[in-house]
């Protein structure tokens, strides 16, 4: 059984999931289940003047309608779960419904209550309600002026927080060799996953037991919250996640509809469910991004890189998110230095109230927009120098000797060998020649760039005491269950939640290798705060890390047991029991062994245990690990730009990575290709587009451009195995990188491209539109397009 | 969004133009989809239109208002209308301006609009609406006609 670990096997969810068997929440029936609706709001800002839900109330089939007066001191307000310590951080209070203000469009009105599925649809058209248009404030920096007008009366200059970390003296900058300033747009996306959110509703009028199943990444989570906002003891609130149609980050928060689901049910007594629509959730799930980000970068004219400064400032939306409050403060400005080793650096991060719907973790949360302007800048610094923009990155690396390599802003890198990939990826690209090529088809008229991008980034979250001092409500730590049944079966139970991403197939893996049984004999349970103990979900690259790490746990623990039980029974001491292969033998003594079934067995059935040990066989570990993990690697694009149209074809993608061990080389290639089509998503087509009034422009798939198979080239992927010390496994997270590394790879490709311009910048998205009038202009860019 | 839109009644006299477009029952027949058109009071009009811009139909109930009358020069004209679709809101400066030619009319608009109309609509909103407002004053100007 051994050597499961590092095969590419295919993935066990995928014949259920494939041939219709998944159990998603829409498939979900109940009976006497309700349905629900939401009426949201049309305007970015106003008063709500009056409801009137007479002709509603008459509207056949309607069971309940409710407003945010109605339920006014029902249901409590729904909090953001990290305030950033130190940052002056206000809390804008937010109710499951809007009570007399709506602050964004999309801001739950009124909520509606039916026996049929359209019918509750339709109800909404006949409520009608009063608004007063409120003057808006929509972009941050301009929400941050005097005399803006204020999202909530109480907070001044719409500033949810000011957090800083670090200091970079002014004379650091000014007196540098070489400064390279520059200002980004990290505009904002729609994490757009297949499934939309969900929520099904079921109360227990006996035993008073709410059961809730939503599209959550972290049910724990979900339940820890949701019980205080519905005023119910944990333990007699059950939230389970069923299937998920992808997450992205945008299923971590803890929304008000998912609150109002569980109310209705309790309250009616009847189970209810709402399956959010597309339009929808364009409008009302959490987007990510939107950070403007202006970076000082000093060094001297040789390349060593002495000092950089970044002030990030993020829109927030109208309330601080589940997780939002982290994402542009320490996930971003703790990785400012990125792979590199620059002494000095510092970031200011301001988070701002906008009348837009609220911003969250979106795949790499933090990360990717950090490690694109750090990659960015080396280009530019590169430039400026004259300089290969390789041969400034080599230069500048955290040095391998130096692991670990504490950062500038005191993040110490668990573990690294960043020349190690960036070696591996420039020989799969054949550099040298390349450039040739490039500068013989640049004489042609031909506009081809390569662009770099050598990333690092924080994931596998984390050690507890780190998240308690960074002001994070909860703990990082996760928890598993193995429980071997007397048929020597197993069940795993683990605090992680999957949601697409094959836990079921690598978790299986480890497991098999540990207690060497076959993986088909391995069943999981995750996603079901009654079943699984504690845990804190799916997100940051965790699972596998601290996952992962629970179960190695777990597994040893449930071996320590079972060689003592062997022995017991093979009449010899616990210290020449050795375990290989699912079998227990003595060392030396061919013949004298026990299978793991057979230990499975007489574990269970406790007929002849040794003395002192307790019946059965199940083991619980609770991993909190001692740091984060840090996987890096170098992606390399090969863009060619059409002069005539702008449009940019992506002619080759490289991406090497190192994320420690690799469990399975198949399901983790499928993560750096999903994370690569995020990251170039942002890039190339994403964007989510308001009006000046605060109308979200790009409310639907025909304005919002999804990324799509045929945009991309064949992607080249390759790994560097650096083990992390962190974990048992040596493993790092894989979810986030290819969206981290890959915006820079894109952008630094084109703009390499368009060199012969003389264009230094371009703001994302990177459309045809933007790039031929860039061309048209001879390399001035117009950031309004 | 701002729509602009100029239209010139050929060889008809500014004088005719101003009356024909205050007359309720032609502006009850020029305008798109008209069920309803009802004077709740001086200048004040309720109607219900149907309204069909690219994916979204729908039946609109508009509050018409004209104000700042500086008869035959200019007015103010105000539509708020509100549909399953979403709601419109427009504020309008109508210009009559006599030449050689005819009776010269500027319609400035400051349109702002909301729901499914500008989160799908909006990028063709423009050009539906320049077609629905040439209708109109290809209608009114039809009627201009009959009055001259």
């Amino acid at each position: 059984m051994a050597g499961k670990v590092g095969a590419r096997i295919k993935r066990k969810e995928d014949p259920r999931l494939l041939t219709g068997n998944g159990y998603f929440s829409d498939d979900i029936q109940l009976p006497g289940m309700l349905h629900a609706a939401i009426l949201r709001s049309p305007h970015a800002h106003a008063l709500i003047k009056s409801i009137n839900i007479e002709k509603a109330l008459e509207a056949p089939g309607v069971v309940a309608i409710y407003t945010g007066k109605d339920l006014e001191g029902k249901i409590g307000r729904i909090p953001s779960s990290w305030l950033i310590p130190g940052s002056n951080l206000k809390e804008a209070p937010q109710y499951p419904l809007a009570i007399d203000r709506v602050r964004y469009v999309g801001d739950g009105v009124v909520l509606v209550i039916a026996e049929d599925r359209y019918g509750v649809r339709d109800v909404l058209d006949l409520i009608e309600v009063d608004y007063e248009f409120l003057p808006v404030s929509v972009r941050q920096k301009e929400a941050m002026q005097e005399n803006a007008p204020l999202v909530h009366d109480d907070i001044e200059n719409n500033i949810a927080f000011h957090w800083k970390a670090g200091e970079v003296p002014d004379e650091e900058i000014e007196e540098a060799e070489v400064v390279v300033r520059e200002s980004f747009n990290v505009q904002r996306v729609a994490p757009s996953p297949i499934e939309t959110r969900a929520a099904i509703g079921q109360y227990n009028p006996g035993n008073g037991e709410l059961t809730l199943w939503c599209t959550s990444q972290n049910p724990h989570i979900h339940r820890m919250v949701l019980s205080e906002v519905l005023d119910i003891s944990e333990a007699k609130l059950r939230v389970i996640a069923p299937d998920i149609g992808g997450g992205f980050g945008g299923k971590i928060g803890v929304y008000p509809d998912e609150a109002l689901i569980g109310y209705a049910a309790r309250d009616l007594k009847q189970p209810v469910k709402w399956i959010e629509e597309r339009n929808e959730h364009f409008s009302a799930a959490n987007h990510g991004r939107d950070e403007i980000i202006d970076v000082e970068l000093a060094g001297t004219r040789d390349g060593k890189l002495t000092a950089i400064r970044v002030k990030n400032t993020a829109n927030m939306g109208a309330y601080l998110s589940t997780f939002g409050p982290g994402v542009p403060t320490i996930d971003f400005g703790l990785m400012i230095t990125g792979a590199y080793d620059i002494p000095k650096a510092a970031c200011e991060t301001f988070g701002v109230y906008t009348n837009t719907t609220s911003t969250d973790a979106y795949r790499g949360a933090g990360k990717p927009e950090s490690t694109y302007q750090i990659e960015r800048m080396i280009d530019l610094f590169a430039r400026e120098i004259g300089m290969d923009p390789v041969e400034l990155r080599r230069k500048n690396f955290a040095k391998k000797e130096d692991f670990p390599f504490t950062n500038a802003q005191g993040l110490v890198y668990d573990s690294g060998d960043y020349e190690k990939p960036l070696n591996k990826a420039l020989e799969i690209l054949d550099y040298k020649k390349l450039r040739e090529e490039q500068e013989a088809l640049r004489n042609e008229g031909k506009l081809v760039g390569i662009g770099f991008s050598t990333y690092v980034e924080l994931c596998g979250f984390g050690p507890s005491a780190v998240a308690g001092a960074i002001g994070f409500q909860g703990g990082v730590w996760e928890n598993a269950t193995i429980r071997v049944h007397p048929s020597g079966k197993v069940t795993v139970f683990s605090g992680t939640s999957p949601h697409g991403q094959g836990h079921n197939t690598t978790f299986s893996q480890v497991v098999s290798d540990k207690l060497g049984i076959p993986l088909e004999d391995i069943e999981f349970v995750f996603s079901d705060t009654k079943a699984v103990s504690m845990g804190w979900g799916t997100y940051g690259s965790r699972s596998v890390a601290v996952g992962g790490g629970a179960i190695s746990i777990a597994a040893d623990r449930i071996i320590e047991k079972a060689k003592k039980i062997a022995a017991h029974e093979l009449e010899t001491s616990v210290e020449d029991i050795e375990f290989e292969d699912g079998v227990f033998k003595i060392s030396g003594v061919p013949g004298m062994e026990r299978k793991f079934v057979d230990i499975a067995k007489s574990a269970n059935y406790a007929w002849n245990l040794p003395e002192g040990v307790e019946p059965a066989l199940e083991a619980q570990a609770f991993f909190d690990p001692e740091n984060f993990v840090y996987p890096f690697g170098t992606h390399i694009v090969v863009a060619e730009v059409d002069k005539d149209t702008g449009q940019i074809e992506l002619k080759r993608y490289i991406a090497v990575d190192d994320v420690g061990r690799v469990i399975n080389p198949l399901t983790s290639e499928g993560q750096v290709h999903g994370g690569i089509a995020q990251g170039v998503g942002q890039a190339m087509w994403e964007g989510i587009v308001y009006s000046d009034q605060g109308q979200l422009l790009s409310g639907s798939f025909m304005d919002y451009t999804m990324p799509k198979a045929r945009f991309f080239p064949t992607i080249e992927t390759a790994f560097t195995e650096t083990l992390s010390p962190v974990n048992q496994l040596g493993a790092k997270g894989i979810g986030e990188t290819g969206t981290t590394a890959s915006i820079a790879a894109v952008m630094n490709a084109v703009v390499d491209a368009l060199q012969p311009y003389g264009v230094t910048d371009v703001e994302m998205p990177l459309t045809p539109e933007k790039i031929w009038n860039i061309i048209q202009t001879g390399g001035e860019n117009d950031d309004t397009i | 969004m701002q729509i602009e839109h100029v239209y010139t009644f050929k060889g008809i006299p500014r004088n005719i133009v101003w009356e024909t477009i205050q007359d309720k029952e032609v502006l009850q027949k020029a305008l798109p989809g008209c069920k309803v058109f009802e004077e709740v009071e001086e200048n004040k009009y309720h109607s219900v239109l149907g309204i069909n811009i690219g994916p979204i139909k729908g039946e609109f109930t508009a509050d018409v208002q004209q104000l700042d009358m500086e008869e035959p020069e200019a007015y103010r004209l105000l539509v708020k209308a509100k549909g399953k679709p979403g709601e419109i809101d427009a504020d309008a400066a109508m210009q009559f301006e006599e030449t050689a030619e005819g009776t010269v009319l500027t319609c400035i608009a400051e349109v702002q609009i909301t729901g499914l109309l500008a989160s799908i609509g909006q990028r063709v909103i423009g050009g539906v609406a320049k077609v629905v407002i040439g209708q109109f004053f290809k209608d009114v100007d039809k009627e201009t006609k009959k009055a001259a």
